[in-house]
């Protein structure tokens, strides 16, 4: 279902994963699809976030489900973003308020555990080189966002967000907006790098940050002002 | 003042009644449109239409209490000018000082006073301010006319019955203003009082007295009508407020007795497939199974994600639409981002109708997507895209027409067929 295109790996090494969930069926299904992706590795699996990282230190991205012994971690979250690790969120609770807080906390991505291999895969490895993926239902919450405070989208940004919340395929975004899917994607990931200035800063978020702008997503005269994006308002070739 | 409360009290009572009106109405017209319904249905009840409903009973029984209060106040002025002033002015008509005048001006107020109740009880007051300056006018005349000997005679007319008028001119207006114009009206009074010379003792102690006759009682009876009125409107809306409530409880407990109803059914099939795995009846790699397991897996999420109390009837138009495709062995996914603001019935109509036409249509899969605003509604069904004759255009129920508020889009791509309704205020 076009989960877009990966994000390519710096060096030989695979990434190395931790899966942090409190059940084991779970954690044995998310191992299974990591598995299939030779770049990915999985390094430590568990039910304590703290234990896991404590016997895989290296671990360059960690699958955090949000709902851990009955109880949300989003603290847990946050303090693990602030200190640089790169937290995958999954949960079944996709509703709008929870994805949206992840991010806020730090969260690279969040994924919803009903979206599939495919996802799972695209996000953990552009986490890994600290780019955004924006699975649908994420991109269906940024573009329904009723925070005053959120980050003002382009019209572009914003149809595109609808769009691949409602289709789930770029081809098809791509044709009814007449752009490429590459630029789909852009407008996309720029709406995600946007919301790297909500919430507490976090140095995940300046990671991304960073990274977006040495892709040449967006401007660094972009950054801190989302008042008026209308003239920036064209892909970054 | 008797005839205020009488008039007023029953207002309330009757036009309660009819409180029942709109918030039980509410409950059958938002109703799915599509025919073939599931058997457990929830009947919406949208909040908004349900408190400005509020509001509209309270003004109503606001109305129809002051209403009464005007006719009583309308009764008293003119019946006071006819039956009291009239025969003292006929009796007393050798002693006035210019007779003439004091007959003419008690018919400019009967003039007045009748065109005055006329239009007040047609919700079209005169201007308030004019109309009191043309009685001042004639307060003044009459203390003139009248003569020095007329002066505390009830054939000075205006001094007993000018205040009711007054009542009438500022009615539904602050009590202030009364107080201010029977002021001026007591000023006047003693200005003749002085004028004439009748300035002993017990001429004084007459004019105090009338004062406090002439001035106590339209003032008791403008307040009394105001208080009056206040109060039927709080108890009016309480009364609606509370049935409103009802309502809306009760379409919320329905809703959850339904809910539970089609998670049980829900449970069922999901622990009959998982019963099924467990004891190796079925075969995980069994397609068939893993359709079951789909569809029950679909249904479940959609039955988490239902958060809201009190169904959004678009929401719950496209639920309905959603179990009913669901019977085709369609697994649908169901998102919705948003509360959707009250939206008109067309407006609705024009939203949910093209796709839950579509959807009843759909093979192997179905993404059924709501977000909302305040101000923007997007619909969007999403189904793969699959050859056949009947493929060719958009299903019935479509018109690509743009009505300038909802914009429908279908299209085919190969891949998928997109549906898309999008409202916009």
């Amino acid at each position: 279902m076009g989960a877009g295109p990966v994000a390519e790996m710096s060096g030989e090494r695979p990434v190395g994963v931790a899966i942090v969930d409190d059940h084991p069926v779970v954690v044995d299904g998310v191992r299974a699809w990591l598995a299939t992706e030779p770049r990915l590795t999985v390094l430590a699996t568990g039910d304590d976030p703290d234990e896991v990282l404590r016997s895989a230190p290296d671990a360059d991205v960690v699958l955090l489900d949000l709902r851990l012994h009955g109880r949300m971690v989003l603290d847990k979250l946050s303090e693990l973003s602030a200190a640089g690790r790169r937290v995958v969120v999954y949960s079944e609770h996709s509703d709008p308020e929870t994805m949206l807080a992840a991010l806020d906390a730090g969260a690279v991505a969040f994924l919803a555990k009903h979206e599939g291999r495919e996802h799972c895969v695209a996000t953990v490895l552009a986490a890994a080189s600290d780019r955004p993926y924006v699975p649908p239902a994420l991109a269906g919450a940024m573009v329904g966002d009723p925070r005053p405070d959120r980050p003002v989208l382009s019209d572009k940004e914003r149809e595109a967000l609808l769009l691949w919340f409602q289709s789930m395929s770029k081809a098809s975004v791509a044709r009814r907006m007449r752009i490429s899917e590459h630029t789909v994607k852009q407008y996309v990931d720029r709406a995600r790098i946007k919301y790297t200035r909500a919430g507490r800063p976090a140095a995940t978020k300046a990671a991304l940050l960073a990274r977006a702008i040495e892709d040449g997503l967006i401007r660094p005269e972009e950054i801190g002002i989302y008042r008026s994006q209308a003239r920036y308002d064209r892909p970054t070739p | 003042m008797s005839a205020d409360l009488n008039a007023a009290t029953p207002s309330p009572l009757h036009a309660a009644v009819p409180a029942t009106g709109p918030g039980a109405a509410a409950l059958p017209v938002s109703r799915t449109p599509v025919g073939e319904a599931p058997p457990v249905e929830v009947p919406p009840v949208g909040e908004a239409p349900v408190r400005a409903a509020v509001g509209q009973i309270a003004a109503a029984v606001a109305r129809a209490s002051d209403r009464g209060a005007r006719v009583a106040a309308i009764t008293i002025a003119l019946a006071w000018h006819t039956a009291v002033a009239l025969p003292a002015v006929l009796a007393g008509h050798a002693g006035l000082a210019a007779p003439g005048v004091v007959l003419a001006a008690w018919a400019l107020v009967a003039v007045l006073g009748v065109l005055t109740g006329v239009r007040l009880l047609h919700d079209t007051p005169l201007p308030a301010w004019p109309l009191a300056g043309l009685l001042l006018a004639v307060d003044v005349t009459v203390f003139a006319a009248v003569g020095g000997t007329q002066l505390f005679t009830a054939a000075n007319w205006v001094w007993s019955t000018l205040g009711w008028f007054f009542v009438l001119a500022l009615w539904g207006r602050r009590v202030v203003g009364l107080v201010a114009l029977l002021a001026a009206h007591s000023l006047i009074a003693f200005a003749a009082v002085v004028g004439y010379g009748a300035t002993a003792p017990a001429d004084l102690a007459r004019y105090a007295m009338y004062v406090y006759g002439t001035v106590s009682l339209p003032i008791a009876a403008f307040a009394g009508s105001a208080v009056i009125a206040a109060l039927a409107r709080q108890r009016a809306a309480t009364a609606a407020a509370t049935r409103a409530t009802t309502a809306e409880r009760d379409a919320a407990e329905r809703a959850r007795r339904d809910r539970r109803e089609r998670l049980a059914l829900v449970s069922g099939a999901a622990g009959a497939v998982l019963a099924d795995l467990a004891e190796g009846r079925a075969d995980p790699a069994d397609p068939h199974v893993q359709r079951r397991a789909v569809l029950a897996a679909s249904r479940l999420r959609r039955l988490i994600a239902e958060s809201d109390d009190v169904p959004d009837p678009l929401l719950h138009e496209l639920r309905a639409a959603a179990d009913l495709a669901e019977r085709n062995g369609v697994p649908i996914d169901l998102v919705t981002i948003g509360t959707p603001p009250p939206l008109p019935v067309d407006v609705r109509r024009r939203l949910a109708e093209p796709l839950t036409a579509t959807l009843a249509d759909a093979r192997g899969w179905a993404r059924l997507t709501v977000v909302s605003a305040p101000d923007e509604v997007v619909v969007s069904l999403v189904t793969p895209d699959r050859d056949g004759p009947d493929a060719t255009g958009p299903p019935p129920g479509w018109d690509d027409t743009d009505d300038g508020r909802v914009d429908q889009l279908y299209e085919r791509d190969g891949e998928i067929r997109w549906a898309q309704a999008r409202w916009r205020r």
